[in-house]
């Protein structure tokens, strides 16, 4: 029997990284990467190694393990525990030189996970957003721009190289009881302030079908820029009750006073979902659905409802 | 009994007969998991703002109409005349197709772009199928086999004034580049009655222009619309085969058969109708 094939996830410490490596763990020697250490109790089903992605051991690790894939999942969201620079330096020059060492180590396949934000909530946004329509986030939010530069970084390093299979992925609001982003724990959170008069559509996908759908990338073999979106799309306040938590309208002029009390209150809320929270980004994930035969398995409704619980036995 | 239930129609309907319900529910046709269509349509949203619109199709306006047995089913472009300073044709035209038309279509108006930045009205906007007027929406929504309707005389139509009505203002050509592009037929309507509702005399277009509004009628009977009578005339569906990105003259061309039968449902309806606009039905 020949050798396992190896693979390596950046944001390894997150919860998606861990549903993708424990459906693929009989078939690859996975080894997880993060700026950040294993949540208390959590176990990755591989090795774990908390890196800088620009450390000297990162080259040594691509040198050493010839990777055959890279799944790159490892973006710092904006939270305040990491500052503009500290995102800039990981998000934007780590993800560089992980492509490089990729280009470098002869890696097959890079997947590079980038988010439906780098659009931008925007008033002139049409519906069912293409890959290729602007990136317009950092207008209307000059914050994220980190995201906004990896996802340019990606998408020019993809048309440069054409010897490695790179996607970039673009989801929509990824929840489930498994994972810790910003927007499943918002929606945990009971009481959700929600801008009054405004109600833009959303878009979910379950965590399942997002593990799901790097998996289709992965064993795929086209490269390019992909939105990823759920089954349907749902009013923001719709989504929040089907969640099991109330949402409280709060007027446009008294939103940065209610961001402030949610961080007094323990909760960091960035600041540029608010902007989310007015004028909708609904992406078109045909091109995927095409290219890769993806299909989401889990319903909105379900993906909300089961938020806290986790899906029944038979789905998840 | 006929109070009892008109009684309740109203508790356990929201407002509408059983029949009208079902029409409604007939024509969403695109609900997912959560009960929202693919742009943001909610079914009850919707029933709630047709339980007013009806009111005012059926008693104010006391609506006629003629020729809904030609709307063509799958992806439809209604193309209609602008008129009487607020889009409330728009408004009466979708209600008809909801109503009367077979099967129930919802036919979703073009709202300007300005109109998310407003609160609560751009909610309400979007569960009731009112989306930004945009080229990309509009593909996306006739792809998918979806009824859009568009005014192409825009505000130089509704806001003319009474001594200008029934006569159509240029039409855009964007509406013909996109339902060639997709291969829509194109359904002409003819709205007879509304023009006189609102009967401004002028648009006062110096004041308007400073303060940035397209145009501020000036209104000697008052700004509640006066209960017209209306008539909606529906014309043959046009089927049109040229390539979308034909010139401009040749496709104004196109445009000017869209208005020419435009013109002629007016011409016919308003022979028939006289100068009752009060009672007479133009049909």
């Amino acid at each position: 029997m020949s050798e396992k094939r190896r693979i390596l996830f950046t944001g390894a410490s997150g919860g998606l990284a861990r549903i993708i490596a424990d459906r693929i763990k009989d078939d690859f020697e996975i080894y997880g990467i993060d700026v950040r250490p294993l949540r208390v109790g959590a176990r990755f089903p591989g090795e774990f190694l908390q890196l800088d992605y620009q450390s000297r051991k990162v080259s040594e690790l691509f040198r050493s393990m010839k990777f055959q894939a890279m799944v790159h999942l490892g973006r710092l969201p904006m939270e305040a525990q990491y500052r503009k620079f500290s995102r800039f330096h990981t998000n934007v020059l780590g993800t560089r030189n992980l492509l490089d060492l990729c280009l470098k180590h002869q890696v097959k396949t890079a997947i590079v996970m980038s988010t439906f934000h780098v659009y931008g909530a925007h008033q002139h946004n049409h519906l069912y957003i293409t890959e290729d329509d602007a990136l317009l986030a950092s207008h209307t939010f000059p914050e994220i721009t980190d995201a906004v530069e990896l996802d340019n970084i990606s998408v020019a390093f993809s048309l440069k190289n054409r010897e490695i299979r790179t996607l970039i992925l673009r989801p929509v609001n990824v929840i489930g009881n498994r994972i810790h982003n910003q927007i499943s724990m918002f929606l945990r959170t009971g009481a959700c302030p929600v801008l009054m008069g405004y109600d833009p559509m959303q878009q979910f996908i379950h965590e399942s079908d997002m593990a799901e759908a790097v998996l289709l990338a992965l064993n795929g073999d086209k490269s390019g820029i992909y939105n990823v979106a759920g089954e349907g799309v749902i009013p923001f306040t719709k989504a929040v009750e089907m969640a099991g938590s109330k949402a409280v309208p709060v007027p446009e002029f008294l939103k940065g006073p209610s961001i402030q009390f949610m961080k007094w209150v323990g909760f960091d809320f960035p600041k540029h979902l608010v902007e989310y929270f007015k004028y909708p980004v609904i992406v078109s994930d045909k091109a995927f659905r095409r290219d890769f035969g993806y299909q989401p398995k889990v319903t909105t409704r379900d993906a909300l409802e089961s938020l806290i619980t986790g899906l029944p036995g038979s789905l998840g | 009994m006929g109070f009892l239930s008109n009684l309740k129609n109203r508790l356990i309907h929201g407002g509408l007969t059983e029949e009208e319900h079902e029409r409604v529910s007939r024509a969403m046709t695109q609900l997912n998991s959560a009960g929202f269509d693919p742009w943001g349509v909610s079914p009850e949203t919707l029933k709630a703002s047709l339980a007013s619109s009806i009111w005012l199709y059926r008693k104010y306006f006391r609506v006629e109409t003629k020729g809904l047995e030609n709307v063509p089913e799958g992806r439809l472009l209604i193309v209609g005349n602008h008129s009487g300073q607020v889009p409330i044709d728009g408004m009466l035209i979708a209600t008809s197709m909801l109503l009367e038309a077979n099967p129930p279509r919802l036919a979703r108006g073009m709202v300007e772009r300005w109109a998310p930045a407003l609160p609560f009205i751009s909610t309400w906007f979007a569960r009731c199928g009112q989306i930004t007027g945009d080229y990309h929406n509009c593909k996306e929504l006739l792809e998918r086999d979806e009824c859009v309707m568009v005014f192409p005389e825009g505000v130089s139509g509704s806001g003319k004034t009474i001594f200008h009505r029934y006569e159509l203002q240029r039409f855009g050509t964007g509406f013909m580049r996109l339902a060639l592009e997709t291969k829509t037929p194109i359904l002409p309507v003819a709205a007879i009655g509304f023009e006189e509702a609102l009967p401004s005399i002028s648009k006062l277009s110096k004041l308007s222009k400073r303060v940035g509004a397209p145009y501020l009628p000036l209104i000697p009977t008052g700004y509640l619309p006066l209960p017209t009578k209306v008539t909606l005339r529906f014309g043959q569906p046009l089927r049109f085969d040229a390539p979308a990105d034909a010139s401009d003259s040749a496709i104004e061309q196109l445009v000017d058969q869209v208005k020419f039968s435009i013109q002629k449902e007016l011409d016919e309806g308003l022979r028939i109708r006289g100068e009752r606009i009060f009672t007479g039905v133009a049909k």
